[in-house]
Protein backbone atom coordinates (compact mmCIF):
# COMPACT_ATOMS: atom_id res chain seq x y z
CA UNK A 1 0.00 0.00 0.00
CA UNK A 2 1.00 3.38 -0.51
CA UNK A 3 0.67 6.57 0.37
CA UNK A 4 1.34 10.02 -1.97
CA UNK A 5 0.75 13.37 -0.56
CA UNK A 6 -1.90 12.46 1.90
CA UNK A 7 -3.04 15.27 4.05
CA UNK A 8 -6.69 15.29 6.73
CA UNK A 9 -8.41 18.11 8.28
CA UNK A 10 -11.83 18.12 10.27
CA UNK A 11 -13.46 20.76 8.44
CA UNK A 12 -12.84 22.98 5.05
CA UNK A 13 -11.27 25.14 7.13
CA UNK A 14 -9.92 23.37 10.11
CA UNK A 15 -6.23 22.91 10.69
CA UNK A 16 -4.27 19.93 9.04
CA UNK A 17 -4.20 16.91 11.64
CA UNK A 18 -1.74 15.52 8.98
CA UNK A 19 0.07 16.83 5.87
CA UNK A 20 2.17 15.75 3.14
CA UNK A 21 2.96 11.80 4.00
CA UNK A 22 4.28 10.08 1.72
CA UNK A 23 4.59 6.40 3.42
CA UNK A 24 5.53 2.70 1.87
CA UNK A 25 3.60 -0.06 3.91
CA UNK A 26 5.16 -2.91 1.77
CA UNK A 27 3.97 -6.64 3.07
CA UNK A 28 5.89 -7.83 5.87
CA UNK A 29 6.43 -5.05 7.48
CA UNK A 30 5.92 -4.16 10.89
CA UNK A 31 5.88 -0.65 11.01
CA UNK A 32 5.10 1.82 14.35
CA UNK A 33 4.11 5.07 14.36
CA UNK A 34 4.43 7.23 17.83
CA UNK A 35 3.93 10.63 18.95
CA UNK A 36 2.33 12.71 21.62
CA UNK A 37 -1.74 12.19 22.55
CA UNK A 38 -3.62 14.62 20.20
CA UNK A 39 -0.66 14.51 17.58
CA UNK A 40 -2.62 12.39 14.93
CA UNK A 41 -1.16 9.21 15.21
CA UNK A 42 -5.07 7.61 15.37
CA UNK A 43 -6.00 9.08 12.24
CA UNK A 44 -3.26 7.75 10.47
CA UNK A 45 -3.75 5.01 11.26
CA UNK A 46 -7.78 5.70 10.61
CA UNK A 47 -6.50 6.63 7.39
CA UNK A 48 -4.80 3.25 6.61
CA UNK A 49 -7.46 1.17 7.68
CA UNK A 50 -9.43 2.56 5.19
CA UNK A 51 -12.14 4.15 7.87
CA UNK A 52 -11.26 8.10 6.63
CA UNK A 53 -10.36 8.99 3.22
CA UNK A 54 -7.90 11.73 3.02
CA UNK A 55 -8.78 15.73 2.68
CA UNK A 56 -5.71 15.43 -0.30
CA UNK A 57 -3.03 13.32 -1.48
CA UNK A 58 -4.34 9.29 -2.61
CA UNK A 59 -3.93 5.93 -1.02
CA UNK A 60 -3.13 3.49 -3.74
CA UNK A 61 -3.56 -0.53 -3.37
CA UNK A 62 -5.14 -0.78 -0.55
CA UNK A 63 -4.79 -4.85 0.76
CA UNK A 64 -7.79 -6.62 2.42
CA UNK A 65 -7.78 -4.73 5.95
CA UNK A 66 -8.84 -5.17 9.39
CA UNK A 67 -8.52 -2.91 12.58
CA UNK A 68 -8.48 -2.98 16.00
CA UNK A 69 -9.63 -0.25 18.43
CA UNK A 70 -8.29 1.15 21.32
CA UNK A 71 -11.62 0.54 23.14
CA UNK A 72 -13.99 -2.03 21.93
CA UNK A 73 -17.80 -1.11 22.89
CA UNK A 74 -19.49 -4.05 24.85
CA UNK A 75 -22.85 -2.30 24.06
CA UNK A 76 -23.23 -4.22 21.30
CA UNK A 77 -26.56 -6.86 21.29
CA UNK A 78 -24.44 -10.05 20.73
CA UNK A 79 -22.65 -12.95 22.17
CA UNK A 80 -18.83 -12.68 21.89
CA UNK A 81 -18.92 -15.69 19.16
CA UNK A 82 -22.22 -14.14 17.82
CA UNK A 83 -20.38 -10.72 16.79
CA UNK A 84 -17.01 -12.73 15.84
CA UNK A 85 -19.06 -14.97 13.26
CA UNK A 86 -21.23 -11.71 11.74
CA UNK A 87 -17.67 -10.09 11.53
CA UNK A 88 -16.10 -12.97 9.74
CA UNK A 89 -18.97 -13.18 7.20
CA UNK A 90 -18.30 -9.23 6.94
CA UNK A 91 -14.80 -9.96 6.26
CA UNK A 92 -16.10 -12.88 3.42
CA UNK A 93 -16.03 -15.98 5.34
CA UNK A 94 -18.62 -18.55 5.44
CA UNK A 95 -20.37 -19.20 8.20
CA UNK A 96 -18.84 -22.45 9.85
CA UNK A 97 -15.36 -21.02 9.30
CA UNK A 98 -15.87 -17.97 10.69
CA UNK A 99 -17.30 -19.83 13.89
CA UNK A 100 -14.35 -21.68 14.05
CA UNK A 101 -11.88 -19.47 13.57
CA UNK A 102 -13.34 -17.67 15.98
CA UNK A 103 -13.52 -20.19 18.67
CA UNK A 104 -10.00 -20.92 17.72
CA UNK A 105 -9.18 -17.09 18.30
CA UNK A 106 -10.86 -16.83 21.68
CA UNK A 107 -9.29 -20.12 23.07
CA UNK A 108 -5.83 -18.75 21.64
CA UNK A 109 -6.23 -15.21 23.93
CA UNK A 110 -7.75 -17.33 26.80
CA UNK A 111 -11.34 -15.78 26.42
CA UNK A 112 -12.97 -19.28 24.89
CA UNK A 113 -15.04 -19.47 28.39
CA UNK A 114 -16.37 -16.84 27.15
CA UNK A 115 -17.78 -16.99 23.92
CA UNK A 116 -21.30 -17.53 24.74
CA UNK A 117 -20.80 -14.27 27.07
CA UNK A 118 -23.07 -11.52 25.79
CA UNK A 119 -20.51 -8.70 24.94
CA UNK A 120 -22.30 -6.32 27.22
CA UNK A 121 -21.59 -8.62 30.46
CA UNK A 122 -17.74 -8.82 29.32
CA UNK A 123 -14.88 -7.12 31.05
CA UNK A 124 -13.45 -4.72 29.49
CA UNK A 125 -10.38 -7.17 28.99
CA UNK A 126 -12.27 -9.77 27.51
CA UNK A 127 -14.04 -7.50 25.29
CA UNK A 128 -10.86 -6.23 23.82
CA UNK A 129 -10.08 -9.88 22.78
CA UNK A 130 -12.63 -10.26 20.88
CA UNK A 131 -11.58 -7.17 19.04
CA UNK A 132 -7.99 -8.67 18.25
CA UNK A 133 -9.91 -12.15 17.54
CA UNK A 134 -11.99 -10.28 15.15
CA UNK A 135 -9.22 -8.64 13.17
CA UNK A 136 -7.14 -12.02 13.23
CA UNK A 137 -9.55 -13.98 12.36
CA UNK A 138 -10.22 -12.52 8.96
CA UNK A 139 -6.34 -13.41 7.90
CA UNK A 140 -5.73 -9.78 6.86
CA UNK A 141 -3.18 -8.67 4.65
CA UNK A 142 -2.99 -5.58 6.65
CA UNK A 143 -3.65 -5.20 10.27
CA UNK A 144 -3.87 -1.94 11.99
CA UNK A 145 -3.42 -1.72 15.78
CA UNK A 146 -4.80 1.30 17.54
CA UNK A 147 -3.02 0.31 21.25
CA UNK A 148 -4.44 -3.07 20.88
CA UNK A 149 -2.80 -4.02 24.23
CA UNK A 150 -4.47 -1.57 26.64
CA UNK A 151 -6.65 -3.19 28.63
CA UNK A 152 -5.36 -7.12 27.45
CA UNK A 153 -4.01 -9.73 30.84
CA UNK A 154 -0.29 -10.51 30.57
CA UNK A 155 -0.53 -13.36 28.82
CA UNK A 156 -2.61 -11.92 25.92
CA UNK A 157 -0.37 -9.30 25.27
CA UNK A 158 2.66 -11.65 24.78
CA UNK A 159 0.24 -13.71 22.63
CA UNK A 160 -0.58 -11.02 20.77
CA UNK A 161 3.56 -9.75 20.65
CA UNK A 162 3.81 -13.51 19.01
CA UNK A 163 0.75 -13.19 17.31
CA UNK A 164 2.14 -10.35 15.42
CA UNK A 165 5.49 -11.94 14.80
CA UNK A 166 4.19 -14.63 13.15
CA UNK A 167 1.65 -12.53 11.38
CA UNK A 168 5.08 -10.03 9.52
CA UNK A 169 7.30 -13.55 8.86
CA UNK A 170 3.95 -14.76 6.91
CA UNK A 171 4.30 -11.52 4.81
CA UNK A 172 1.35 -9.37 6.72
CA UNK A 173 1.77 -5.81 7.27
CA UNK A 174 1.22 -4.56 10.88
CA UNK A 175 0.87 -1.24 11.40
CA UNK A 176 0.75 -0.24 15.20
CA UNK A 177 0.59 2.26 18.06
CA UNK A 178 1.56 1.68 21.75
CA UNK A 179 2.62 3.61 24.50
CA UNK A 180 5.04 1.47 25.92
CA UNK A 181 8.41 2.07 23.73
CA UNK A 182 9.38 -1.09 24.47
CA UNK A 183 6.85 -3.28 22.52
CA UNK A 184 7.90 -5.36 19.49
CA UNK A 185 10.90 -3.30 19.95
CA UNK A 186 13.38 -5.31 18.60
CA UNK A 187 11.35 -6.96 15.45
CA UNK A 188 10.37 -3.28 14.22
CA UNK A 189 11.21 -2.52 10.67
CA UNK A 190 10.22 1.10 10.48
CA UNK A 191 9.38 3.73 13.28
CA UNK A 192 7.78 6.76 12.41
CA UNK A 193 6.67 9.47 14.66
CA UNK A 194 3.40 11.98 14.01
CA UNK A 195 5.13 15.80 14.57
CA UNK A 196 3.59 18.90 13.72
CA UNK A 197 1.03 17.61 11.73
CA UNK A 198 3.88 15.59 9.68
CA UNK A 199 5.08 12.16 9.88
CA UNK A 200 9.03 11.79 10.57
CA UNK A 201 11.18 8.61 10.58
CA UNK A 202 11.66 7.80 14.40
CA UNK A 203 15.37 8.07 15.04
CA UNK A 204 15.11 9.42 18.67
CA UNK A 205 13.52 6.53 19.70
CA UNK A 206 15.05 5.10 23.02
CA UNK A 207 16.02 1.80 21.59
CA UNK A 208 16.41 -0.85 24.48
CA UNK A 209 17.32 -3.61 23.03
CA UNK A 210 14.59 -6.31 22.54
CA UNK A 211 15.16 -9.51 24.37
CA UNK A 212 16.42 -12.06 21.93
CA UNK A 213 16.16 -15.54 22.32
CA UNK A 214 18.68 -18.31 21.42
CA UNK A 215 17.58 -21.24 19.63
CA UNK A 216 20.06 -24.28 19.52
CA UNK A 217 19.65 -26.97 16.74
CA UNK A 218 21.01 -29.56 14.96
CA UNK A 219 20.57 -30.67 11.16
CA UNK A 220 22.59 -33.08 9.32
CA UNK A 221 26.36 -31.89 9.07
CA UNK A 222 26.51 -29.51 6.20
CA UNK A 223 22.86 -28.76 5.64
CA UNK A 224 22.31 -25.10 4.93
CA UNK A 225 19.67 -23.10 7.14
CA UNK A 226 15.88 -23.50 6.31
CA UNK A 227 14.37 -20.97 4.04
CA UNK A 228 11.81 -18.96 6.20
CA UNK A 229 13.73 -17.63 8.66
CA UNK A 230 13.12 -13.94 10.24
CA UNK A 231 15.30 -10.91 8.38
CA UNK A 232 16.55 -9.83 11.66
CA UNK A 233 17.72 -13.87 13.22
CA UNK A 234 21.17 -14.32 13.57
CA UNK A 235 22.92 -17.96 12.98
CA UNK A 236 25.80 -19.73 13.21
CA UNK A 237 26.18 -22.85 12.02
CA UNK A 238 29.21 -25.18 12.69
CA UNK A 239 30.62 -28.33 10.49
CA UNK A 240 28.93 -30.87 12.57
CA UNK A 241 25.59 -29.53 11.80
CA UNK A 242 25.01 -28.10 14.93
CA UNK A 243 23.28 -24.14 14.51
CA UNK A 244 22.90 -21.22 16.59
CA UNK A 245 20.08 -19.03 15.89
CA UNK A 246 19.40 -15.64 18.25
CA UNK A 247 16.41 -14.18 17.20
CA UNK A 248 13.94 -11.35 18.99
CA UNK A 249 11.85 -13.20 21.66
CA UNK A 250 8.66 -12.15 18.81
CA UNK A 251 10.15 -13.91 16.41
CA UNK A 252 10.92 -17.29 17.99
CA UNK A 253 8.11 -19.28 16.94
CA UNK A 254 8.62 -18.60 13.39
CA UNK A 255 12.35 -19.53 13.91
CA UNK A 256 11.34 -22.78 15.32
CA UNK A 257 8.51 -23.78 12.84
CA UNK A 258 10.66 -22.80 10.07
CA UNK A 259 13.50 -25.32 12.00
CA UNK A 260 11.18 -27.98 12.50
CA UNK A 261 9.48 -27.91 9.16
CA UNK A 262 12.44 -27.98 6.75
CA UNK A 263 13.24 -31.66 5.20
CA UNK A 264 14.95 -33.11 6.43
CA UNK A 265 13.21 -31.25 10.03
CA UNK A 266 16.08 -29.91 12.35
CA UNK A 267 16.63 -31.63 16.06
CA UNK A 268 15.93 -28.63 18.18
CA UNK A 269 18.40 -28.91 21.21
CA UNK A 270 17.37 -25.88 23.36
CA UNK A 271 15.51 -22.63 23.81
CA UNK A 272 17.38 -19.78 25.72
CA UNK A 273 16.68 -16.30 26.56
CA UNK A 274 20.59 -15.41 27.37
CA UNK A 275 19.91 -11.89 28.98
CA UNK A 276 17.34 -12.59 31.64
CA UNK A 277 17.93 -14.84 34.26
CA UNK A 278 16.70 -18.60 33.46
CA UNK A 279 13.53 -19.20 35.51
CA UNK A 280 13.28 -23.13 37.15
CA UNK A 281 10.79 -23.67 34.09
CA UNK A 282 12.80 -23.47 31.02
CA UNK A 283 15.78 -25.26 33.21
CA UNK A 284 13.27 -28.04 33.36
CA UNK A 285 12.36 -27.20 30.17
CA UNK A 286 16.15 -27.76 28.81
CA UNK A 287 16.78 -30.78 30.69
CA UNK A 288 13.33 -32.40 28.94
CA UNK A 289 14.64 -31.55 25.48
CA UNK A 290 18.47 -32.81 26.34
CA UNK A 291 17.02 -36.10 27.89
CA UNK A 292 14.73 -36.49 24.76
CA UNK A 293 17.81 -36.27 22.37
CA UNK A 294 19.59 -38.52 24.51
CA UNK A 295 17.37 -41.33 24.92
CA UNK A 296 17.12 -41.42 20.89
CA UNK B 1 -23.32 -6.75 1.28
CA UNK B 2 -24.87 -9.65 2.12
CA UNK B 3 -22.91 -10.17 5.36
CA UNK B 4 -23.28 -6.40 6.08
CA UNK B 5 -27.11 -6.47 5.48
CA UNK B 6 -27.22 -9.45 7.62
CA UNK B 7 -24.88 -7.90 10.67
CA UNK B 8 -27.33 -4.75 10.40
CA UNK B 9 -30.23 -6.88 10.98
CA UNK B 10 -29.14 -8.63 13.84
CA UNK B 11 -28.10 -5.47 15.33
CA UNK B 12 -31.37 -3.82 15.22
CA UNK B 13 -33.44 -6.74 15.77
CA UNK B 14 -31.78 -7.79 18.71
CA UNK B 15 -30.95 -4.28 20.13
CA UNK B 16 -35.03 -3.29 20.46
CA UNK B 17 -34.38 -0.29 19.19
CA UNK B 18 -36.58 -1.39 16.27
CA UNK B 19 -39.68 -1.33 19.19
CA UNK B 20 -40.38 2.42 19.28
CA UNK B 21 -40.93 2.87 16.00
CA UNK B 22 -43.25 0.00 14.94
CA UNK B 23 -44.93 0.81 18.72
CA UNK B 24 -45.86 4.68 17.62
CA UNK B 25 -46.57 3.34 13.56
CA UNK B 26 -49.33 0.39 15.05
CA UNK B 27 -50.68 3.17 17.59
CA UNK B 28 -51.22 5.68 14.71
CA UNK B 29 -52.59 2.80 11.65
CA UNK B 30 -54.79 1.87 15.38
CA UNK B 31 -56.13 5.68 15.80
CA UNK B 32 -56.68 6.56 12.01
CA UNK B 33 -57.94 3.37 10.44
CA UNK B 34 -60.71 1.59 12.11
CA UNK B 35 -62.45 -1.46 10.59
CA UNK B 36 -65.13 -0.48 8.52
CA UNK B 37 -63.65 2.59 7.04
CA UNK B 38 -63.25 3.01 3.57
CA UNK B 39 -59.90 1.25 2.24
CA UNK B 40 -58.48 3.74 0.26
CA UNK B 41 -58.94 6.18 2.98
CA UNK B 42 -57.26 3.82 5.29
CA UNK B 43 -54.85 2.79 3.09
CA UNK B 44 -53.52 6.39 2.63
CA UNK B 45 -53.35 6.94 6.27
CA UNK B 46 -51.41 3.89 6.96
CA UNK B 47 -48.83 5.65 4.49
CA UNK B 48 -48.31 8.53 5.53
CA UNK B 49 -48.07 7.66 9.46
CA UNK B 50 -45.33 5.29 7.33
CA UNK B 51 -42.87 7.90 6.37
CA UNK B 52 -41.55 9.50 9.79
CA UNK B 53 -41.53 6.36 11.27
CA UNK B 54 -39.37 5.22 8.45
CA UNK B 55 -37.03 8.25 9.02
CA UNK B 56 -37.02 6.97 12.18
CA UNK B 57 -35.78 3.52 11.36
CA UNK B 58 -32.92 5.26 8.96
CA UNK B 59 -31.81 7.23 11.87
CA UNK B 60 -31.89 4.09 14.57
CA UNK B 61 -29.61 2.38 11.95
CA UNK B 62 -27.56 5.07 11.06
CA UNK B 63 -26.16 5.14 14.54
CA UNK B 64 -26.98 1.88 15.96
CA UNK B 65 -23.09 0.88 15.86
CA UNK B 66 -21.04 2.79 18.63
CA UNK B 67 -18.20 4.48 16.74
CA UNK B 68 -15.19 2.02 17.00
CA UNK B 69 -17.73 -1.06 16.09
CA UNK B 70 -18.18 1.19 13.53
CA UNK B 71 -14.53 1.44 12.88
CA UNK B 72 -13.65 -2.29 13.01
CA UNK B 73 -16.90 -2.90 10.08
CA UNK B 74 -15.44 -0.06 7.55
CA UNK B 75 -11.99 -1.66 7.95
CA UNK B 76 -13.20 -4.61 6.86
CA UNK B 77 -15.32 -3.40 3.89
CA UNK B 78 -15.81 0.60 3.69
CA UNK B 79 -17.45 3.31 5.55
CA UNK B 80 -19.46 3.49 2.65
CA UNK B 81 -20.50 -0.04 2.42
CA UNK B 82 -21.12 -0.33 5.80
CA UNK B 83 -23.45 2.43 5.77
CA UNK B 84 -25.36 1.69 2.89
CA UNK B 85 -25.61 -1.54 4.44
CA UNK B 86 -27.34 -0.12 7.64
CA UNK B 87 -30.09 2.25 5.25
CA UNK B 88 -30.82 -1.03 3.31
CA UNK B 89 -31.93 -2.63 6.31
CA UNK B 90 -33.82 0.94 7.54
CA UNK B 91 -35.72 0.78 4.27
CA UNK B 92 -36.60 -3.62 4.02
CA UNK B 93 -37.44 -2.82 7.58
CA UNK B 94 -39.95 -0.19 7.12
CA UNK B 95 -40.99 -1.78 4.06
CA UNK B 96 -41.78 -4.93 5.62
CA UNK B 97 -43.87 -2.67 8.42
CA UNK B 98 -45.79 -0.86 5.62
CA UNK B 99 -46.66 -4.04 4.21
CA UNK B 100 -48.08 -5.21 7.15
CA UNK B 101 -49.84 -2.64 8.13
CA UNK B 102 -51.52 -2.46 5.16
CA UNK B 103 -52.58 -5.32 4.71
CA UNK B 104 -54.20 -5.36 8.49
CA UNK B 105 -56.09 -2.48 7.22
CA UNK B 106 -56.99 -4.24 4.14
CA UNK B 107 -58.67 -6.60 5.87
CA UNK B 108 -60.36 -4.82 8.27
CA UNK B 109 -62.04 -2.26 5.58
CA UNK B 110 -64.78 -1.81 4.29
CA UNK B 111 -63.91 -2.22 0.30
CA UNK B 112 -66.20 0.29 -1.39
CA UNK B 113 -65.45 4.28 -1.78
CA UNK B 114 -66.17 7.09 0.08
CA UNK B 115 -68.95 7.19 0.23
CA UNK B 116 -69.97 3.65 -0.31
CA UNK B 117 -71.45 3.63 -3.82
CA UNK B 118 -68.74 1.90 -5.17
CA UNK B 119 -67.15 -1.27 -4.80
CA UNK B 120 -63.47 -1.13 -5.51
CA UNK B 121 -61.38 -3.54 -7.58
CA UNK B 122 -59.33 -5.62 -4.93
CA UNK B 123 -56.35 -6.12 -7.42
CA UNK B 124 -55.40 -1.97 -7.81
CA UNK B 125 -56.73 -1.25 -4.57
CA UNK B 126 -53.89 -3.84 -3.31
CA UNK B 127 -51.22 -2.25 -5.96
CA UNK B 128 -52.05 1.10 -4.90
CA UNK B 129 -51.97 0.37 -0.71
CA UNK B 130 -48.37 -1.37 -1.75
CA UNK B 131 -47.17 1.34 -4.22
CA UNK B 132 -47.72 4.08 -1.42
CA UNK B 133 -45.91 2.24 0.97
CA UNK B 134 -43.04 1.25 -1.30
CA UNK B 135 -43.18 5.25 -2.16
CA UNK B 136 -43.76 6.13 1.61
CA UNK B 137 -41.09 4.14 2.98
CA UNK B 138 -38.48 5.26 0.54
CA UNK B 139 -38.85 9.16 1.02
CA UNK B 140 -38.67 8.31 5.10
CA UNK B 141 -35.17 6.86 4.31
CA UNK B 142 -34.22 9.56 2.36
CA UNK B 143 -35.17 11.74 4.53
CA UNK B 144 -34.06 10.07 7.93
CA UNK B 145 -30.53 9.67 5.95
CA UNK B 146 -30.54 13.36 4.77
CA UNK B 147 -31.01 13.89 9.03
CA UNK B 148 -28.60 11.89 10.63
CA UNK B 149 -24.74 10.86 10.78
CA UNK B 150 -22.97 11.56 8.80
CA UNK B 151 -24.77 14.98 7.54
CA UNK B 152 -26.19 16.23 10.74
CA UNK B 153 -24.45 15.05 13.53
CA UNK B 154 -25.92 16.47 16.92
CA UNK B 155 -28.91 14.18 18.30
CA UNK B 156 -31.28 17.31 19.23
CA UNK B 157 -31.31 18.89 15.53
CA UNK B 158 -31.38 15.68 14.19
CA UNK B 159 -34.51 14.83 15.75
CA UNK B 160 -36.07 17.73 14.62
CA UNK B 161 -35.33 18.32 11.23
CA UNK B 162 -36.37 15.02 10.69
CA UNK B 163 -40.32 15.79 11.95
CA UNK B 164 -40.22 18.92 10.43
CA UNK B 165 -38.81 17.01 7.19
CA UNK B 166 -41.20 13.93 7.60
CA UNK B 167 -44.22 16.32 8.24
CA UNK B 168 -43.57 18.40 4.92
CA UNK B 169 -42.90 15.28 2.76
CA UNK B 170 -46.52 14.02 3.72
CA UNK B 171 -47.91 17.98 2.86
CA UNK B 172 -46.22 20.16 0.52
CA UNK B 173 -47.77 19.56 -2.58
CA UNK B 174 -45.91 17.97 -5.22
CA UNK B 175 -43.95 15.26 -3.17
CA UNK B 176 -44.46 11.75 -4.57
CA UNK B 177 -45.30 10.87 -0.67
CA UNK B 178 -48.42 13.48 -1.02
CA UNK B 179 -49.17 12.69 -4.33
CA UNK B 180 -49.89 9.06 -3.51
CA UNK B 181 -51.64 10.09 -0.45
CA UNK B 182 -53.74 12.61 -1.96
CA UNK B 183 -54.30 10.12 -4.97
CA UNK B 184 -55.38 7.54 -2.60
CA UNK B 185 -58.10 9.94 -0.79
CA UNK B 186 -59.30 11.20 -4.25
CA UNK B 187 -59.73 7.98 -5.78
CA UNK B 188 -61.63 6.86 -2.55
CA UNK B 189 -64.20 9.27 -3.02
CA UNK B 190 -64.05 8.78 -6.99
CA UNK B 191 -63.90 4.85 -6.41
CA UNK B 192 -61.49 4.12 -8.67
CA UNK B 193 -57.95 2.80 -7.10
CA UNK B 194 -55.05 5.37 -8.38
CA UNK B 195 -51.95 3.50 -9.30
CA UNK B 196 -49.09 5.78 -9.85
CA UNK B 197 -46.27 4.53 -10.88
CA UNK B 198 -44.10 8.08 -11.32
CA UNK B 199 -44.14 9.45 -8.12
CA UNK B 200 -42.46 5.60 -7.16
CA UNK B 201 -39.92 6.32 -9.41
CA UNK B 202 -39.11 9.95 -8.00
CA UNK B 203 -38.88 8.73 -4.64
CA UNK B 204 -36.94 5.88 -6.05
CA UNK B 205 -34.23 8.59 -7.14
CA UNK B 206 -34.38 10.71 -3.68
CA UNK B 207 -33.69 8.00 -1.99
CA UNK B 208 -30.93 6.58 -4.04
CA UNK B 209 -29.06 10.29 -4.00
CA UNK B 210 -29.66 10.82 -0.63
CA UNK B 211 -28.62 7.21 0.09
CA UNK B 212 -25.10 7.97 -1.83
CA UNK B 213 -24.92 11.58 -0.45
CA UNK B 214 -24.42 9.92 2.83
CA UNK B 215 -22.53 7.42 2.04
CA UNK B 216 -19.98 9.24 0.19
CA UNK B 217 -19.71 11.65 3.36
CA UNK B 218 -19.09 8.64 5.58
CA UNK B 219 -14.74 8.92 5.34
CA UNK B 220 -15.02 12.21 5.90
CA UNK B 221 -16.91 12.42 8.61
CA UNK B 222 -15.57 10.74 11.57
Amino acid sequence: MHLTGVGRRYGALGPWVLRGVDLDVPPGTLMRVSGANGSGKSTLLRLLAGIDAPSEGRVTGRPRTAYVPERFPSSLPFTALGYLTHLGRVHGLRSAVATERARAWLERFGAAGHARTPLRELSKGTSQKVAVAQALLAEPELLILDEAWTGLDVDARAELDRTVGELTASGVAVVYVDHDPRRLAGAVDAAYRVEGAALLPDTGQVHEPAPRVTIVARGRAGAPLPAGLPEDARAELDAAGGATVTVPAAHSDTVLRALLRAEPPWHIRAVREPEAEPSPLSYADLSYVERGAEDR
Amino acid sequence: MNALFRYHSALLLRSQRWLPPVLVYGALVAVGAQPGDPVLDSLGYAAAALLPVAAWLARICATQEPPAARHVTAAATSPARTHLAALLTAAATAAALGAAGSALVMAMSDWWSADHRTPIAPVPGIVAGLLAVAVCALVGTALGALCTWPLLRSPGWSVMVTALAALLAVVTPGSPAQVVVTGLITGSRAGTAPVLVLPLAAAAVLAAAATAGACALTSRRT
